[in-house]
């Protein structure tokens, strides 16, 4: 006791401020929303991994077929069905890269192909190189995901908003034409553009263009209609903001949230769409490949090459895992709700 | 209620009737005529049947026929076929789709309620992780690369379950799992995030405050209030089966209508791809609209939003 009285000299003190305006203060730099919300992304470990597998995936989609010198449609009989083999990892076994099929021949010497010639995922049953198929294959798929969330914000977000920001009669009418669009399933409307088209990447173009963006336009209209009376935005007309300002300043910065949510989910749902109708042979058509296209054609032979199924079955899942991880980590991360 | 059901319902016919007229004028636009052997018919024999199946009628004669058919069900003849109709092939194919379609549902759903259960009461624990991992994927895996994978290693290389076709109680398995998984997904994912959410509630604290015992606090009153939202789900789950059920009956070689509808559309039978079509489309449109009035009954909020909004 005697020690800290002769250490707690009166100097160390000093009377504490008061005052109404003093307490309010606030010490720490404020954060906005976006950045809490980044942070709280950041900290997602999921999310983040499966951010880098996408750009990798993306960038590795563009620059890997120009790694081989064959195209997509490169057919050459005397090569056909041969094993992956990787230059470097061909000496470690357990990888199967070695050029060695399941059988435990080896098809590139039994086909004479040059020494220094590596088919890195082998190539199919018409000896074109599966690498380059695989890559411009998930080009396709990238394209779709790219395509939907487009439509989803371009579409989605301006019928919704222009439904719920005009209401009444607008509002009505719109509202009908999305019941009906709404109870009309995505597969019909593909079946029916396949039969006045022809399958392939213009049908499921334009299917998803009629039908893709009906979830998002009801989601932002249901966010449009909660924010519409709320104070703030009464506040900003009374001061005789024009709609343009309204919508621009108030009504989409609070919708954002759910509109980014709202596309990352719908590229999973779309790329699935997709790569479903290429394996049951209504999407892209050869010679042009989408990975649906390549795993459906990879299954007939699986039992002897079972590595032209599963490549593209790896590359599929890993882009649709990972297109979900970063939704459930954005969803977590913009959601106050989810908040814990 | 009585008002939002009728307004449901005419929607739903309005729908209905939009898909069956585009079907019909596509059916109008494509070239060449339903009969195979046209070339060698002589010009009065053309002119008998068309007379016999109402071709020479104008349009919106044939239009409405074709109305008056549909509303009794009538679906028109398969060009693959001679003389079978589209009503029986759908028939024929109904058995095992619906059968394998039930038991997905049913063992989907149990499954998935256990892992969304046991998630959450052992919440942030290895249990939880897990079976929140296993539903990622099977949300995000496709069914096909799934069920393919799966035929390959069980049936193919271990041998354990018959590789495809339709025999015997074994031959169920493989598909119904496959379609399952996302049934399982979905439910592990929304149960869990319903029972954390009424775990957290004060009428629970309660519950176990006044001396009701572990057990009977999760199952009469978490679990029983967490399954009243699962309603919502079941639409989206069952279009899920039905499209699922698609992919899966053509990797499993099951005679369902599935794998009809690929071959239809494979040999251009146009009548059965456009009766098939219209047949998905009033089973999803009917599970959309039961599913709706079901989630209208339970929860009343829902009724007045829809009058409203």
């Amino acid at each position: 006791m005697n020690v800290t009285e002769k250490q707690l000299t009166p100097d160390l003190f000093r009377p504490a401020e008061q005052g109404t305006e003093k307490s309010d203060e606030i010490t720490k730099p404020s954060i906005s929303f976006w950045q809490d919300a980044l942070r709280r992304l950041r900290k997602n470990r999921g999310a983040m991994i499966a951010l880098f597998a996408i750009i990798f995936i993306i960038a590795f989609s563009f620059i890997a077929p120009l790694f081989s010198k064959y195209g997509i449609d490169d057919q050459e009989l005397m090569r056909s069905n041969l094993p992956p083999k990787i230059q470097g990892l061909e000496k470690i076994e357990f990888l199967g890269v070695n050029g060695v099929d399941i059988r435990g021949t080896n098809p590139y010497e039994l086909k004479n192909v040059p020494k220094d010639q590596y088919f890195w995922f082998g190539t199919d049953g018409l000896g074109r190189d599966q690498w380059v198929r695989v890559w411009k294959g998930t080009q396709i798929s990238l394209y779709i995901a790219f395509l939907a969330a487009a439509i989803d914000i371009i579409v989605g977000v301006t019928y919704g908003g222009i439904s719920a920001f005009y209401g009444g009669r607008t509002d009505d009418l719109m509202q009908r034409l999305v019941e009906v669009l709404y109870g009309i399933p995505n597969l019909v409307v593909i079946i029916l553009f396949i039969i006045i088209l022809d399958p392939g990447i213009l049908s499921i173009t334009l299917a998803i263009c009629i039908t893709g963006w009906i979830g998002m336009s009801r989601i932002v209209r249901a966010q449009v209609l909660k924010l519409k009376h709320q104070e703030f935005v009464l506040a900003s007309k009374t001061l005789g903001a024009p709609n343009g300002r309204l919508i621009t300043k108030h009504l989409l910065p609070n919708t954002l949230a759910a509109i980014i949510v709202s596309a990352t989910f719908t590229i999973p749902g779309a790329i699935f769409f997709e790569s479903f109708l290429s394996f049951i042979g209504l999407g892209i058509q050869p010679p042009t490949a989408s990975l649906g296209s390549l795993i459906s054609d990879g299954f007939k032979s699986l039992r002897i090459f079972p590595h032209l199924a599963l490549y593209p079955a790896a590359v599929m899942c890993i882009l649709m895992i990972s297109f979900n991880l970063i939704g459930d980590g954005l969803r977590d991360a913009l959601d106050p709700k989810m908040r814990r | 209620m009585l008002r939002y059901i009728t307004k449901r319902v005419f929607a739903m016919l309005l729908t209905l009737l939009i898909i069956a007229t585009i079907t019909f004028f596509l059916m109008k636009l494509l070239p060449g005529s339903p009969f195979k052997n046209q070339d060698k018919l002589t010009e009065a024999q053309k002119y008998a049947l068309n007379e016999k199946y109402g071709l020479n009628d104008p349009v919106p004669v044939q239009y409405i026929n074709y109305l008056g058919k549909l509303a009794q069900g009538d679906l028109g003849l398969t060009f693959q076929f001679n003389g079978r109709t589209v009503n029986s092939m759908i028939v024929n194919g109904m058995g095992p789709s619906a059968t394998i379609g039930v038991e997905a549902l049913i063992f989907g759903t149990l499954v998935g309620l256990i892992f969304g259960i046991a998630a959450a009461l052992k919440h942030n624990t290895f249990i939880d992780y897990g079976a929140m991992i296993i539903a990622v994927f099977g949300i995000a895996i496709p069914s096909f690369v799934f069920a393919g994978l799966l035929q390959y290693y069980v049936g193919v290389k271990l041998q354990w379950l018959p590789v495809a076709f339709w025999n015997g109680p074994e031959y169920h398995i493989m598909p119904a799992f496959s379609l399952s998984v996302f049934v399982i997904a979905t439910i592990a994912r929304f149960m869990r995030t319903e029972m954390l959410e009424i775990l957290g509630t004060d009428y629970i604290l309660m519950a176990r405050a006044k001396g009701a015992s572990r057990m009977s606090v999760i199952i009469k009153h978490s679990v029983r209030n967490s399954l009243i939202p699962i309603v919502t789900i079941l639409g989206p789950m069952a279009i899920n089966l039905i499209t699922g059920a698609l992919v899966i009956e053509n990797i499993f070689a099951i005679p369902g209508i599935g794998e009809q509808f690929v071959k239809a559309i494979q040999v251009n039978d146009y009548p059965m791809i456009m009766g098939t079509t219209l047949f998905y489309s009033f089973l999803i449109v009917v599970i959309i609209l039961i599913v709706d009035i079901l989630y209208g009954i339970i929860d009343p909020r829902i009724r007045v939003a829809g009058g409203k909004s």
